[in-house]
């Protein structure tokens, strides 16, 4: 029955879903303003190190680990964010790309704090502390016709979810809000929106320390998962990875990046041939996207459409 | 961000139960499908137990060479172990990609959708440290093949390996080119953005200041660089008697080719990593002079070693690397622990593994310690006349 | 000894220079950052090994397939990632440095398809040659490349600014519409910039073959982020300024290992450009208009 569908296995890739879409999301939200940012990999890894090293080095409880860790890669955001601010387009992609790769050689050089290039590993699970957790309070698997293992992927994907999903629900809020439009006037034209009495100082680095800290609470998420790190998981690379997720998907609506996310880290595993060639891919997708359909794949326009459609079919 | 955390957990925590008890309550309460329910042992003809076995490996991506070599070495020694019919392991290999959330992916599909008895690998250590707690909590053996860091089979009970740590191999190799060249002052070149290399420097340093060797230098290169003059030059103004070198053998090889070309002529002692025939090809006769332990040596005089030099030649036209050697020799251990074990049980065949003591395999004489790590002598090897050759 | 490390600085700044002039030229006319330069760069040093390595050829003939190869891939790279962005009306400034991103996803992985992981040897007699002056050993490649590197750069400013061509391309540079106006065949320049900017990573992939022999699929990533650190330092499309930040940077992450902090040598590029792009984003040699784009 119902055990035998929670398959770990299933919810690991979920789980793997869910962190990206995170990171989609975070890089949406620096999108939103006309911002480019490469270095995602970075606060990711902010988020993660900070987490694993209050968790495992100062037995501070996940909760706190994690949410420090986000506030942590946020308020580096904030500083990365305010000094850019003056650097545009381009400039600010190569300065946030600098970032990033200065962030992965100090994990790699502080050795006292990050044990460096081996990097930190049996950094307290999710899953685990989650249902150790029930354990004391009387609670077992076995209770409800589970396994342990199988329990503790459940939590993982069920608390992964509902986290997601709060952030959607808050990044959709605010997109339709004073902060969204005033987003979407800064994207469309710096100046105009400026004279329009719009503060982009305020809105632009809100939004630049907002996705770090999005960014920084995946990545605190990932080292809980993963239960291991290492600073090659957090380099250029990875922050490509995340900015295909929008390119890709689309960086107009927060469906885009969440629908990139989704497909991207699932086509490898249903395609398993597809992995030699995921990065060629990825690659091609980029230029191909660029030329074809900039706006990603999933745009205001098709969801206006789908809105259309089923205010019609409501209708008759 | 606040928002979400309050009573997040205790959120969580409630929902789930009241999802699943709603669900389950309904349901049998039969045992679940990621159990060990012995679907293996029913088709198991008379008396030789089936087991399947898991392997999570490298099948693409960069590090695809080392999970060819591996998985050609496990299916030439299946291939044997069949053949000999006193166990049957069926072998369900998985791709990792060299990259730690695949891996754990794919660990956790053999565990619960093919409910393995055992996994062997994945091949690198960082996927290591993420799938092996996975699979000591489930409780199923894992046998690394190529995992060679500090701190693998301290995972748990249910982890081992058996191919030698650095911490193994590294003193060996330092103490025969100690006592050959009388070395009195050691200059120490390491890779500091990756694991091995990292792993491998932190066991020199402790190896060249236990025998009281003077370190004139320690120099650090980042992977993907090319240019290694300005380390070597100062390497070159200390005079060393012999240069540790912690490398992966392509950065290792290209290191060896500017040193000699600057007029290093010290010998090089090199990590687990540093040993593949590949330094002779990339350095040519640059690649002199380079000492590594290793628990593999294909010349060996011993009619075992050259058996399986002959088979695997034969059967994928090169010649078996150490990778390959270290996974054939570990299926032949699963399987010897799973004949004595008697069944496809997971901690049957973990008690038995644990037990292994001697045994006789192409790498020589090993055994798993308490902690599931190996026990064996390595072998300490030198590049001479463009090959490799017992150091004396 | 700190002779021989300024040696060594400055053939490893020569090399980056001759890597950030092609950047700084397409940069220049075009206003377009060209993340696969790098890789590019990474196929020059490969055709380099596939000549004299497994061809056994001259090393003259490598120079000259690799300028070959690296010329059809500038070409590719302008037709097919470039030309659908220009002029396409709601095309964001980002998108051509995306999709040059793209492209240098594709030729990394697609010279790990082909090449493999590894490293290649490159060996060649010519980079055995040395002379020693006083105590101190000088190779002919070192030489060679810092000449070459000279040249190119002497040789691109004269052109730039003596030439018809050159100029232009400077009417380019300043307004692409005004210089069309004018009868200047925009689309051929560019290409032909795109085209000789690639060509001179090629030349560098092949130089660094000879200098370290070392090729492999991932050089092209490092080689390519010094180089966009170095015309962020020497100031963006500014020929001269390619040149000095090449050499800066060269000898500054030589000297940082002889100072004993070699594990920080990676960052020093990536510290100048955050510390320029603050401090004076328009590069030690640009001028403050260029500044904000």
């Amino acid at each position: 029955m119902l055990a035998e569908l929670i398959n770990p296995y299933y919810l690991q890739v979920l789980s793997f879903i869910l962190i990206n879409i995170i990171l989609g999301v975070s890089i949406y939200i620096t999108l939103s303003t006309g911002q480019l940012s490469l270095g995602h990999a970075g606060f990711m890894g902010i988020g993660a190190y900070a987490s694993a090293i209050l968790t495992l080095d100062y037995h501070m409880p996940l909760v706190v680990g994690i949410v420090v860790g986000a506030i942590l890669a946020g308020i580096v955001g904030l500083c990365i964010g305010i000094p850019t601010l003056r650097l545009q387009g381009v400039y600010l992609a190569i300065a946030t790309l600098g970032f990033g790769e200065v962030i992965r050689v100090l994990f790699i050089n502080l050795e006292g704090l990050t044990k460096g290039a081996v990097g930190i590993s049996s950094i307290p699970h999710i899953g685990r502390e989650l249902v150790k957790g029930l354990q004391d309070f009387g609670f077992k698997a076995s209770m409800i016709g589970l396994k342990n293992n199988q329990l503790i992927s459940l939590s993982v994907f069920l608390l992964l979810l509902i986290i997601t999903l709060l952030i959607i629900a808050f990044f959709i809020r605010q997109t339709n809000s004073r902060v969204g439009r005033a987003f979407a006037a800064i994207k469309m034209d710096e100046r105009a929106a400026e004279a329009m009495g719009v503060n982009i100082t305020y809105y632009k680095v809100l939004a630049f320390a907002q996705g770090a800290m999005v960014a920084g609470f995946a990545g605190a998420l990932f080292a809980h998962v993963t239960a291991y790190i290492s600073p090659a998981d957090f380099s250029y690379h990875r922050a490509v990875e995340i900015l295909i997720f929008a390119i890709f998907g689309g960086s107009e609506v927060i469906w885009g990046p969440i629908f990139g996310a989704a497909f991207l880290t699932a086509m490898p595993e249903i395609l398993r041939e597809v992995n030699e060639y995921r990065y060629m891919i990825y690659g091609v997708l980029l230029v191909v996207m660029m030329a074809f359909r900039p706006q990603g794949l999933i745009d205001t326009q098709m969801i206006y459409k789908l809105k259309q459609r089923r205010k019609k079919k409501g209708v008759s | 961000m606040r928002k979400f955390s309050k009573g997040l957990i205790s959120l969580v925590a409630v929902s789930s139960l009241l999802g699943i008890t709603a669900c389950g309550g309904g349901g049998t309460s039969s045992e679940p499908a990621g159990g060990e329910k012995p679907a293996a042992e029913t088709a198991a003809s008379g008396d030789t137990v089936n087991v399947n076995v898991g392997v999570v490996s490298i099948l693409t991506g960069s590090g695809a060479g080392y999970g060819e070599a591996i998985t050609n070495g496990l299916k030439l020694a299946n291939k044997e172990i069949t053949e000999q019919g006193k166990v049957k392991l069926n072998l369900l290999i998985e791709d990792s990609a060299g990259k730690q959330e695949q891996a754990l992916s794919s660990a956790q599909k053999l565990m619960n959708s093919d409910n393995v008895s055992a996994i062997i690998g994945p091949t690198l250590s960082t996927e290591m440290n993420v799938v092996g707690p996975e699979a000591d909590m489930n409780g199923v053996p894992i046998i690394g093949t190529s995992t060679t860091a500090q701190g693998i089979p301290q995972i748990g009970d249910y982890v081992f390996r058996n191919s030698i740590p650095e911490s193994m191999a590294i003193p060996a190799s330092i103490d025969a080119a100690v006592k050959a060249y009388d070395v009195k002052k050691v200059a120490i070149i390491y890779g500091n953005d990756d694991v091995f290399t990292k792993s491998g420097f932190d066991t020199m340093k402790a190896v060249a200041e236990e025998k009281g060797l003077e370190i004139t230098t320690i120099e650090e290169f980042q992977k993907g660089q090319a240019d290694y003059n300005a380390q070597l030059t100062k390497i070159k103004g200390t005079n060393p008697d012999l240069i540790l070198a912690s490398a992966l053998y392509n950065e290792g090889a290209v290191i060896m080719s500017q040193a000699r070309k600057m007029g290093i002529t010290a010998p090089f002692v090199g990590g687990n990593g540093f040993n593949s025939p590949e330094v002779i090809k990339i350095a040519g006769e640059a690649a002199e002079g380079l000492i590594v332990a290793t628990p593999w040596f294909g010349d060996k005089q011993d009619e075992k070693v050259q058996a399986f030099v002959e088979k695997y030649t034969a059967e994928y036209g090169k010649a078996p690397d150490q990778f390959a050697a270290q996974a054939y020799d570990a299926l032949y251990v699963l399987a010897d622990a799973v004949e004595r074990a008697g069944s496809d049980d997971r901690d049957a065949i973990r008690d038995a593994l644990a037990e292994t003591k001697g045994f006789k395999g192409i790498l020589g004489e090993m055994s798993f310690d308490e902690e599931g790590d190996i026990v064996m002598d390595p072998t300490v090897l030198t590049i001479k006349d463009g090959k490799f050759q017992l150091f004396q | 000894m700190i002779l021989e490390q300024l040696i060594n600085g400055i053939t490893l700044g020569s090399i980056y220079a001759i890597v950030a002039l092609g950047y700084t030229l397409v940069f220049g006319v075009l206003d377009i950052l060209n993340m696969a330069h790098g890789e590019i760069f990474m196929f020059g040093a490969f055709m380099g090994v596939l000549v004299t390595n497994t061809l056994k050829l001259p090393l003259i003939v490598a120079f000259l397939v690799a300028i070959g190869v690296t010329a059809i891939l500038g070409f590719l790279l302008e037709t097919l990632a470039l030309r659908p962005l220009r002029g396409k009306k709601g095309v964001s400034h980002l998108a051509p440095l995306i999709s040059t991103i793209g492209v240098s996803i594709f030729l990394e992985n697609l010279a790990h398809h082909f090449f493999g992981a590894g490293n290649h040897p490159f060996r060649t007699s010519f980079s055995e040659m040395s002379f020693q002056i006083g105590t101190v050993t000088v190779y002919a490649v070192q030489i060679v490349i810092f000449v070459i590197a000279v040249l190119l750069m002497v040789g691109l400013s004269f052109w730039l600014s003596k030439t018809k061509a050159g100029k232009a391309l400077r009417a380019c540079a300043e307004s692409l519409e005004a210089a069309s106006i004018l009868g200047v065949n925009t689309k051929k320049m560019i290409t032909t910039t795109v085209i000789i900017a690639s060509v001179m990573g090629g030349i560098a992939g092949v130089l660094v073959g000879m200098a370290f022999n070392s090729v492999s699929p991932q050089m092209g990533l490092s080689m390519g982020l010094k180089g966009l650190a170095i015309i962020i330092l020497g100031g963006m499309g500014n020929v001269k300024g390619a040149m000095a930040g090449g050499l800066i940077l060269g000898l500054a992450e030589t000297l940082v290992v002889v100072f004993g902090e070699s594990g920080y040598r990676d960052a020093i590029a990536f510290a100048l450009i955050i510390i320029i792009l603050l401090v004076r984003p328009q590069g030690l040699f640009g001028k403050a208009s260029e500044a904000r784009r």
